[in-house]
């Protein structure tokens, strides 16, 4: 710590801390305008002008000096005032001063400091700028006229996005921020250019206009999506969510969010959204009360072992457990799942055999602290942005060694010296394994290993995967696999990623044991920056897992379950929010069981393809309407209260699941806070939590490990055939599940569902960009349009499975990679 | 005093008026010549055939009635305009403020002053109302 002194106080500030930031934590307030948080001092704007009087009382920015020991610092003497006075000045000299037809306005940083500053003349003349304004894209409008140069945009877009998309071009009083050969703008569209102009220079296009900044009502959430568990600030006027507002404190991301976080919100006041329950009659949905709609539902539930539940891992830690607790005691069925049964098993199965707990052994924030960091599939970035914002930053700013491991490049691969694998589709698991002899045969291994169980039978069973033949098999070089294990083993703090999820069927429990071996041969867990993190798909699949809402005791999983509608073993399905129609594999099987059960029952946002097939469907509420709990990847228990009323004829599905029991003779809880008094008395980890501890911030659910060695089976693997490609199913950039299509924002920049292949490909088969090309495999074929990229290696093809319309499970039967035919 | 005196008195004052000119006016058939500075009926102002309103949102939040309703669209040139200008004139307490706000003179306060109207619904005044009359 270093003592100084600022504006006549005696404080003291971080070694490595600016004077501006010595002054903030101080509670001294000194103006600027390219200045962020996470940023890194820049130094552009000159409005933090102070006086230091060991350098003779120069003016110096306080951005960029740091501070030393007895520095007497001014922050406002009439000097300094004058000086920001001209700033602002030179400032407003060229910019248009439209602040009423501005959608910044009353948020502007510009506007605020010319009013502090009464700044309501100038000395100065000169014109204005008139650059032409991009409307070219429907997310991001940039006009350029209003623009102060304080690089914020062009900054955050690299050290953070890493996209790259903005930057500084021109000299002298020409100087604009501007894309690649002064183009539209065309980049990832994840907004945070937007959040960080000090002007409105950047404008979200989906908010503009819709209210003043002043009018909004400010509420605090958990976004929705993915597991992440990012923190959204939610901008409400009139019980409408407008928009996600920024706030540079909130949350481990610093406020910082994707695509879908920051433009994906429509969904919540969609005009599609139900609005009162339907109950078939005569074959058609007509409208009915809650009290018909949940008499008959409840009717069908009596039958005890013929029900069967799946519920989407969006609902929260209380639903989940209220809901369990419905089909367990009041209900009599152990047959419910979420996430199609598979898409969790890395947790339930992998990591439970492996570490002894269902949940991962590292933290998000881990991945700033780790030295070596091992990507398994570079769809984590498209899986969980904000995650890949950390990678990003762990790379480029602390250094840390990426290595890759994928079926295909991603952009993870484009960071400095990062090192991508690309190995056949499907061999993931042979190549750790052969990672993990490497490790043994090398002597790499941590001394501890060697005790723990299973050692022996790994060894054994590793014998198979020598470095040569899997490099064979998997299309890699075994010099690659071999170094790739040195490094992870040389590692002084090295973590692993991978992303799960119902696309990602070749991650299953063997992958995640897979991963989990290296970790613990080399005794990398359970430290600081070390150890495993699954991510998993949605905004509470850990959750979901710790609420045990899965397949145990002999209940059927949800693969089992559907299996079970179309040879009559379930006669009633309770769906609560999940849509298998598209986002299960194989669409004749799913749709096959959900016409032959005798009576489906769907609590949904929307009139989903599934939904319409249902005889009952109960119009509940999203995240915005309740209040509760999610988990997210990391274990971080998180509190969210309502931004907005609901609507007069939706309920919670708390709310569903509580009179349902009471229907049934059972007793709920009062609420969801009493229900999470139950969680966490009886779950690991959640132990001393509650709705009244978690208000501010969440906290991480402690996961005790005890580790063990097992040994993976690796598939066999893939043939190639002639004139086929191998196509792996995944997430895409702008979309998280089947919810984000309801999101405006995200529908405008990928609206549909498209095969993405290699040049190489797409030239032998004639194929262009934006073609739509029929796709068929074993189980059908589907119209897709096709995308034409580097990044996917020969013989190879990449397809989201998110969309409703050519959905992609009709080629997809839930396998890893399948064998399909693209043609046009 | 003499007690007949008062009523004398008036009897003056009520005879001196009978020759002063009136100062009722016989409304309707007579009007009132209102002051220019009147805080009567909105009018919204028009340059170039449109409306010069920009919908910054200033009259709404400056309204201490909250009678205003401003929502805010974006023409073919990227321009914004209001989509819906509404005022209550139910709630409108005639104070001015929304003129004085007005960042370009975009609304101003005309002299008339009859309001009165069958209809509850009939009160709201919408932009098309509100439009100055040429």
């Amino acid at each position: 710590m270093v003592n100084l002194t600022i504006d006549d106080k005696q404080v003291t500030a971080p070694k490595t801390a600016t004077i501006y930031d010595a002054a903030k934590l101080n509670g001294i307030k000194i103006p600027i305008l390219c200045h962020d948080k996470k940023l890194k001092p820049f130094g552009a704007c000159r409005m933090c002008l102070v006086e230091v009087e060991q350098m003779k009382g120069r003016q110096i920015p306080a951005c960029t000096t740091p501070v030393t020991e007895g520095m007497i610092i001014r922050t406002s003497t009439p000097d300094i005032v004058k000086a920001r006075k001209m700033v602002l000045e030179l400032l407003l000299l060229n910019h248009p001063l439209d602040c009423p037809v501005c959608d910044k306005s009353g948020d502007c940083d510009l506007q605020n400091l010319t009013y502090e500053y009464k700044v309501n003349s100038n000395r100065f003349k000169d014109e204005k700028f008139n650059h032409e304004i991009d409307y070219n894209n429907p997310l991001i409008e940039r006009d350029m006229n209003r623009c102060v140069l304080c690089g914020k945009c062009a900054r955050i877009c690299d050290e953070i996005v890493s996209f790259g998309a903005l930057t500084f071009i021109d000299r002298g009083i020409e100087t604009k921020i501007g894309c690649e050969f002064d183009d539209a703008l065309n980049c990832e569209f994840c907004g945070s250019c937007i959040s960080v102009c000090p002007v409105g220079s950047l404008l979200a296009r989906p908010f503009k206009h819709k209210a003043r900044f002043w009018a909004l009502t400010k509420h605090t959430s958990v976004c929705g999506f993915c597991g992440t568990g990012c923190n959204l600030t939610l901008g409400v006027k009139d019980n409408k969510v407008l928009t996600t507002i920024y706030d540079e404190n909130q949350g481990f991301h610093k406020g910082q969010l994707c695509v879908r976080g920051r433009f994906g919100y429509q969904f919540i006041n969609s005009t599609k959204r139900l609005t009162t329950p339907l109950v078939k009659k005569n074959n058609r949905l007509v409208e009915a009360s809650w009290d018909e709609a949940l008499e008959i539902v409840a009717a069908r539930l009596k039958g005890g072992s013929d029900v069967a539940a799946l519920a989407t891992p969006r609902l929260t830690n209380e639903e989940l457990a209220l809901f369990k607790k419905l089909l367990l005691d009041n209900v009599g069925t152990k047959n419910f799942d979420h996430a199609a049964g598979y898409a969790h098993a890395a947790l339930t199965e992998g990591f439970a055999r492996s570490f002894g707990a269902s949940a991962s052994s590292a933290t998000i924030p881990d991945i700033q602290k780790c030295d070596f960091l091992l990507v398994i599939k570079t769809d984590a970035y498209e899986t969980h942005p904000v995650v890949g914002f950390e990678i990003n930053m762990a790379v480029k700013n602390n250094g840390v060694k990426l290595s890759i491991l994928s079926d295909k490049k991603g952009k993870l691969s484009k960071l400095p010296d990062a090192v991508t694998l690309v190995h056949r589709p499907g061999s993931e698991v042979a190549v750790l394994n052969a990672i993990a002899k490497t490790i043994l045969d090398e002597k790499l291994a941590d001394g501890s290993a060697a005790s723990l169980s299973g050692y022996a039978e790994l060894e054994q069973a590793l014998a198979a995967f020598d470095a040569d033949t899997v490099a064979a098999q998997s299309g890699l070089a075994a010099a690659d696999i071999k170094k790739l294990a040195a490094e992870y083993a040389a590692a002084g703090k090295a973590l692993i990623l991978f992303p799960s999820g119902q696309p990602y069927t070749g991650h299953t429990a063997e992958l995640a044991s897979a991963v989990a071996n290296l970790a613990i041969l080399t005794g990398k867990y359970g430290k600081e920056g070390c150890g495993v993190l699954c991510l998993s798909e949605k905004n509470n699949s850990q959750g979901a897992v710790d609420m045990g809402f899965f397949a145990q005791d002999g209940g059927m999983n949800g693969l089992e379950i559907l299996e079970a509608c179309t040879n009559g073993g379930v006669k009633t399905l309770f769906i609560a929010g999940e849509n298998p129609l598209t986002s299960y594999p194989d669409r004749t099987k799913v749709k096959a069981a959900l016409e032959a059960v005798e009576f489906l029952v769907v609590s949904e946002l929307f009139l989903t393809e599934t939904a319409a097939m249902a005889d009952v469907v109960l119009p509940v509420c999203s995240f915005a309407e309740k209040e509760g709990t999610f988990t997210s990847t990391d274990r971080r228990v998180q509190f969210f209260k309502p931004a907005i009323r609901k609507g007069a004829q939706t309920k919670t599905d708390f709310d569903v699941f509580s009179s349902l029991i009471k229907r049934l003779g059972g007793q709920a809880p009062a609420s969801p806070a009493a229900q999470f008094a139950e969680i966490a008395a009886g779950t690991a980890g959640y132990q001393g939590l509650s709705h009244v501890s978690l208000r501010n911030d969440g906290a991480f659910a402690a996961v005790a490990m005890t580790p063990a060695l097992v040994v993976p089976k690796a598939a066999a693997p893939i043939v190639a055939e002639q004139g086929k490609l191998a196509l792996v199913v995944g997430s895409a950039l702008y979309h998280s599940g089947t919810l984000s299509q309801y999101g405006e924002g995200p529908m405008h920049v990928c609206p549909e569902g498209y095969i993405e292949v290699s040049r190489s490909d797409a030239a032998a088969g004639k194929i262009a960009e934006n073609d739509l090309v029929t796709v068929s495999s074993a189980t059908g074929s589907v119209q897709l349009k096709a995308k034409v990229s580097l990044r996917i290696p020969a013989g190879v093809a990449f397809a989201p499975y998110h969309f409703s319309e050519a959905p992609v499970n009709t080629i997809w039967a839930g396998q890893p990679v399948t064998m399909v035919t693209v043609s046009k | 005093m003499n007690p007949i005196t008062p009523i004398i008195n008036g009897m003056a004052i009520t005879l001196k008026h009978m020759f002063l000119k009136p100062v009722t006016l016989q409304y309707p058939t007579e009007r009132p010549k209102v002051a220019a500075r009147f805080r009567g009926l909105h009018a919204l102002n028009v340059s170039h055939d449109k409306a010069k309103c920009v919908a910054c949102y200033l009259c709404p939040t400056v309204c201490p009635a909250k009678c205003i309703t401003v929502e805010a669209g974006e023409d073919a040139n990227h321009d914004k305009f209001a989509t819906v200008y509404e005022i209550d004139m139910l709630r409108c307490i005639f104070c001015g403020y929304c003129v004085e706000a007005c960042p370009v003179d975009a609304v101003r306060m005309t002299g008339e002053f009859e309001l009165a109207n069958y209809k509850r619904q009939d009160f709201i005044y919408s932009k098309e109302r509100l439009l100055e009359k040429k």
